[in-house]
């Protein structure tokens, strides 16, 4: 899709099976939004095709069957909370009794009943991300579409959020997630997709793409200056890891009267060259504290992939 | 269903933005002073005696009076039916305009708010088309203008109907025929919201609209004026110029020569100039729908 010689989203080629909760990764300008915008009728592709639950984007009466909380969404200042719902309840083709009971319900849910007959234009930006949500599953979506569903949400909104899409997601509906917080994404989200300057770089499911490497961290601890260091030289691929281990106490401390230096190292390889390099540090006389495989976060992953995209 | 949803939201909309409850303030008003300060005497049709907040009104010197000593001097056989009719035009010269030039204040934000990024993105994600979408919109504010005009009409005519025993149908004709008049400035009001997204440069585009209909009729009307011009090519582009803006666009004169006419029972409709710009505003609103329809947000 290009507008005004500005190319939105190219080649890109995306299916997101039911059920599942996707995450759609990229910064600024990647055309995230175009491409929800897009999904949604809201903006119009200049080439290629997509469907929305089976029927083609722009299908109006598929709508019904979608929500969508938008980046930045703005509800008429001149409503309540209530009304709000209600408004976009209606605009959504749910009926009276319905609609009331699904309202009142999701007040309580989302904790804004006590601020349900205030106008909107008084609420803070928790309150409208929560509001946002619950007009967003009013209509009890089989495909949910979030952007930025946490941004400015503080850590307790955001974990509620989170709690509201996993019950979601237990209903059984699609969430299509655009976030910029990989940490939530990471925790929600079945698959993602990495996109940048409108092109895919990478697809795959959160676990496959957070895969532990060959490669294993090890926390150690000695008494003896350069112990680490020397049994490290003698395996190929280890090394010492900057920094201190995650949930180590003080770097130096004391140990029977002597000073102990705990310290994290690494090797790359398999299991081999992790029972290797165990066996140099225990000639060491360095303590084993202990082994994990090397996982990298959807961070590092997302990291790695726009530089060699770039680099590409 | 989700058409009503869109015309309560532009109800509650205009009601919120008070510039609307201003001029029903003000019609009310107008109405509450004609029911309670008014006190007419009727006989067979002619106003025996009339007082307005206690003071006798008379007509003296050719100029209706009041509080001097209208014993005497009366109302020189004026007829209810008159009565009912000046009344009737006084308050058509007056309050309409007033309720036409709050109507497009009220209502000149609507589309661009609507345009606003959050808000259009939310509504273009619900299960409405575009067009009823627009349509819906437009249609209520139309009938939230309409209803003012009806206050008015009804309420006015009613009371004086109480009073003087007349009812004057032409009188409720009028507000129709002024509210066929708003429909189509506001068809070129969201013409201009949808084009450029801006509330003023909407009111400042309806009221050149308004401006130039008058100004342009003047030399349609006049068929000689273009032997002033002494260049066949520019003469022959002005007249063009002149006769598509008088075509194309809401015949502000005519509506209002119309609405004369309904309340006085003096002549028929010009249904030529009437149709003629139910069309303009209809290809406008056809123009604003039609580029909301195709446009990314």
């Amino acid at each position: 899709m290009a507008r005004g010689g500005v190319v939105a989203l190219k080649g890109l080629d995306l299916v997101v099976p039911r059920g599942q909760t996707f995450g759609l990764l990229g910064p600024n300008g990647a055309g995230k939004t175009t491409l929800v915008k897009l999904l949604l009728g809201i903006a119009f592709p200049t080439a290629g095709k997509a469907s929305v639950l089976g029927r083609p984007i722009g299908d109006v009466p598929t709508r019904r069957l979608v929500g969508y909380l938008p980046e930045n969404h703005r509800y008429p200042a001149h409503l309540t909370g209530e009304q709000v719902l209600h408004h976009f309840g209606r605009l959504s083709g749910l009926r009276r009794p319905e609609r009331s009971r699904r309202v009142d319900a999701l007040l309580k849910r989302v904790r804004m009943d006590e601020w349900r007959s205030v106008r909107v234009h008084k609420y803070s930006k928790g309150m409208m991300q929560r509001l946002g949500m619950a007009q967003a599953i009013l209509n009890e979506p089989d495909l949910l579409i979030l952007d930025e569903p946490t941004d400015g949400v503080d850590p307790i909104g955001r974990r509620e959020i989170r709690d509201l899409l996993l019950e979601q997601k237990a209903r059984g509906a699609t969430i299509f997630l655009n976030s910029h917080l990989l940490s939530e994404v990471e925790r929600l989200c079945d698959r993602v997709a990495i996109l940048n300057e409108g092109a895919l770089l990478r697809e795959g499911s959160v676990a496959d793409l957070t895969r532990p490497q060959s490669a294993w961290q090890i926390e150690v601890r000695s008494t003896a200056s350069g112990a680490i260091e020397a049994a490290c030289r003698r395996v190929p691929g280890a090394g010492v890891v900057e920094g201190r281990a995650q949930g180590a106490g003080p770097a130096e401390s004391r140990v029977q009267g002597a000073s102990a230096a705990e310290r994290r190292v690494q090797v790359l390889g398999d299991a081999a060259a992790l029972n290797a390099l165990i066996d140099a540090l225990r000639a060491q006389q360095v303590e084993i504290l202990a082994v994990t495989p090397r996982r990298d976060s959807l961070e590092d992953v997302f990291v790695r992939v726009l530089h060699e995209g770039e680099a590409a | 269903m989700r058409v009503l949803a869109i015309l309560i939201d532009t109800g509650r909309e205009l009601l919120y933005r008070k510039t609307i409850l201003v001029y029903f303030g003000v019609v009310t008003l107008v109405l509450l002073a004609f029911a309670l300060l008014l006190r007419t005497d009727v006989v067979d049709g002619v106003i025996a005696s009339m007082s307005v907040a206690g003071l006798e009104a008379s007509t003296s010197r050719g100029a209706f009076r009041l509080g001097e000593g209208g014993a005497e001097t009366g109302l020189a056989g004026l007829s209810a039916q008159d009565f009912v009719r000046y009344v009737q035009l006084g308050a058509a010269f007056t309050l309409y305009p007033l309720a036409i030039l709050m109507s497009i204040f009220a209502t000149a934000s609507l589309v661009p708010r609507m345009l606003e990024k959050g808000a259009i993105d939310l509504l273009l994600s619900k299960p409405i088309g575009r067009p009823a979408l627009f349509a819906s919109r437009y249609l209520g504010a139309l009938l939230v203008a309409t209803a003012n005009l009806l206050y008015l009409t009804c309420g006015l005519g009613a009371i004086l109907a109480l009073k003087t025993g007349v009812w004057n149908g032409g009188f409720i004709w009028s507000g129709l025929v002024m509210s066929l008049y708003f429909a189509c400035l506001l068809a070129f009001v969201v013409l201009a919201g949808v084009l450029l997204r801006s509330t003023t440069v909407s009111v400042m585009l309806t009221a050149v609209v308004f401006f130039t209909s008058l100004i342009v009729r003047l030399p349609h009307a006049n068929q000689d004026w273009p032997l002033l011009i002494s260049g066949r090519i520019a003469r022959f582009v002005t007249v063009g110029i002149v006769e598509t803006l008088f075509h194309t666009l809401p015949r502000t004169y005519d509506f209002v020569q119309a609405a004369v006419a309904l309340i006085r029972h003096e002549g028929g409709l010009q249904w030529g100039a009437v149709l003629g710009s139910a069309l303009s505003g209809a290809g406008a609103l056809g123009l604003a729908i039609i580029y909301f329809s195709r446009r990314d947000y």
